[in-house]
């Protein structure tokens, strides 16, 4: 009986108390599993993406390697299918050949880029803060920047020989441009409103220029470099196209003197993976390094 | 200290417009303010209003006449007067306390004081929660608080605003208001505000300068004689608009017949 009526007496008088607080948990459990489904959405289609493109490359696999073997029209010799290029590639592989010209080709590029992004960055500063450098400077920088680059493969080899020193040059030369003018832009283009705040909080010069100039111009300077990268690989391969020792380039070279287009293919693909990883590394260095810069503008 | 903080003595600016023509953006101004003054700048477009904070600033340097600051005349930015623009002028790759600590750094404060300092700045304006975030993470209202707090923790001894609250809607505006008005009355520091808003003179100001434009000259000085804070419902709220509004009117008004004369002549 007192149990009865204690019961009673309780949801009576709990009833709506207690369904407040249920409707506060229920809802804080519905935030909880909206979110969990949203993610669940997110990730899904995430995967589902990653599927559609592993889907294409498997695509553009089998048509390669049906059409040289299906076909009587292509000459197999001409275009051998992937698997022929890939029992071709392990044993190069292996064997460390690949591996050493992968290094050589590397190690030219960064060494050209490094030394185009020194030097651009520089001379983008320097021509766009100070007006007399800019217009003594604007006539002879902007006649070479109008010359195709790989217009100067042979005199690079004329001067530098067919060592190390032309490769480098010619990288090195052909990515400088981009990043110059783009720095130079970005530099020239800071906004008033940044220069006029750091005037007016007592910043010199120097400081001017290294905590506000160039962070202010660093999206333009950035899109300069990821142009260079592109421009590098362009230059470094006229480079050992025309006479290396070692080189990614080098090797396609020697495969078609070979006749060998397996090996020209492989060469293809390296070229193309170098070039869509640095752009990916890139990408992902800037948003670890510069947190304000992907979603500020 | 004799004299008054700012004195601009007979100022006329000049600049060429696009067909090389001259044009008179302030012509022959006059205008004192003392120490702790708050003073608001209305006027059309095209009155001088911004050219007299960035003169003040130390971006432009007067065609003739001169810009004296505590009795000498000025020699480019310097902290002592700080500014804070309409928008987009907190440093985007900094987070709201380094951009509070970017003064104290220029005056190499030490990093745990200006940490602190910065800090105790973002409070003053309710933002240390937000200390760690990015501009672009902040609303425009939010932008503004720490664009004031920025301009503020070097202790300037006045602070230019152009049009600092023209970008942000009216409710927060009205927060930024008050809040501006607090800061200023905990500081003591002078105030040159330019608005073209009347609501914000009479809410803000002790003496509001109109200005008339073409060529910009200061057409009346009033001074609103109302306690602190201002009702904005209030009979003697309303006096004081309809009074700069009329004499807004009554510059325009010239300005047009001026413009109708020289059409006639």
């Amino acid at each position: 009986m007192t149990a009865a009526t204690d019961d009673a007496a309780g949801t009576g008088l709990s009833t709506p108390r207690h369904s407040a607080a249920d409707a506060r948990s229920d809802s804080a459990a519905f935030a909880e599993e909206f979110r969990r489904a949203h993610r669940r959405g997110l990730r899904r289609a995430a995967w589902l993406r990653a599927l559609l493109n592993v889907t294409g490359i498997l695509l553009f696999l089998a048509v390669w390697e049906a059409v040289p073997r299906l076909g009587t029209w292509v000459n197999p010799v001409l275009l051998p299918p992937p698997s022929v290029v890939f029992d071709t590639f392990v044993p190069m592989l292996l064997s460390g050949e690949i591996p050493a010209n992968i290094l050589a080709s590397l190690r030219r590029a960064a060494l050209g880029f490094g030394i185009a992004t020194a030097t651009g960055v520089t001379a983008g500063l320097l021509t766009a803060r100070i007006g007399l450098l800019h217009h003594v400077s604007e006539p002879i920088l902007h006649g070479f920047r109008s010359v195709p680059s790989i217009a100067l493969v042979p005199l690079s080899v004329l001067w530098f020989g067919i060592g190390e020193g032309s490769k480098v040059a010619l990288v090195a030369w052909g990515s400088f441009f981009p990043i110059w003018i783009t720095t130079f832009i970005g530099v020239r283009d800071v906004p008033a409103a940044y220069l006029r705040s750091a005037a007016c909080l007592g910043a010199g010069r120097l400081a001017t220029l290294l905590l506000v100039v160039l962070p202010a111009a660093l999206p333009m300077i950035l899109a300069g470099l990821r142009q260079g990268i592109a421009v590098s690989l362009i230059l470094l391969v006229a480079a050992e196209l025309s006479g290396a020792r070692e080189g990614v380039a080098y090797m396609m070279s020697t495969g078609h003197q070979m006749f060998r287009v397996d090996i020209m293919l492989i060469g293809l693909v390296l070229l193309g993976t170098f070039g869509f990883i640095a752009d990916r590394l890139f990408v992902a260095l800037i948003r670890r390094l510069f947190p304000w810069y992907t979603t500020a503008s | 200290m004799s004299g008054p903080l700012i004195d601009f003595d007979r100022v006329s600016q000049i600049y060429a417009a696009r067909d090389g023509s001259p044009v008179w953006a302030l012509s022959d101004v006059s205008l004192r303010v003392e120490a702790g003054e708050f003073v608001c700048l209305i006027g059309p477009s095209g009155c001088g209003k911004s050219t007299l904070i960035h003169l003040l600033a130390g971006f432009l340097k007067p065609t003739s006449g001169a810009v004296r600051f505590r009795g000498r005349p000025l020699d480019g930015p310097g902290p002592d007067r700080g500014v804070v623009f309409q928008e987009y002028a907190l440093f985007a790759w900094m987070t709201a306390r380094q951009n509070v600590e970017f003064g104290l750094r220029m005056q190499r404060v030490s990093a745990p004081v200006r940490r602190r300092r910065a800090l105790e700045a973002l409070d003053r304006v309710g933002l240390r929660h937000a200390a760690d975030r990015y501009p672009h993470e902040l609303s425009g209202g939010m932008r503004q608080r720490v664009a004031v707090a920025r301009a503020l923790v070097v202790e300037p001894e006045v602070v230019l605003m152009d049009e600092p609250f023209a970008a942000v809607d009216a409710m927060t505006r009205t927060t930024l208001q008050e809040d501006l008005l607090r800061l200023w009355r905990e500081t003591g520091v002078s105030v040159l505000f330019v608005t073209h808003n009347i609501d914000e003179a009479v809410f803000l100001a002790q003496r509001v300068v109109v200005m008339g434009a073409g060529p910009g000259v200061i057409r009346e000085d009033l001074t609103v004689d109302l306690p602190y804070p201002r009702d904005r419902g209030s009979a003697e709220f309303g006096r004081e608009y309809a009074r700069i509004a009329a004499a807004l009117a009554r510059g325009s008004r010239g300005a047009d017949q001026s413009d109708g004369e020289r059409r006639a002549a």
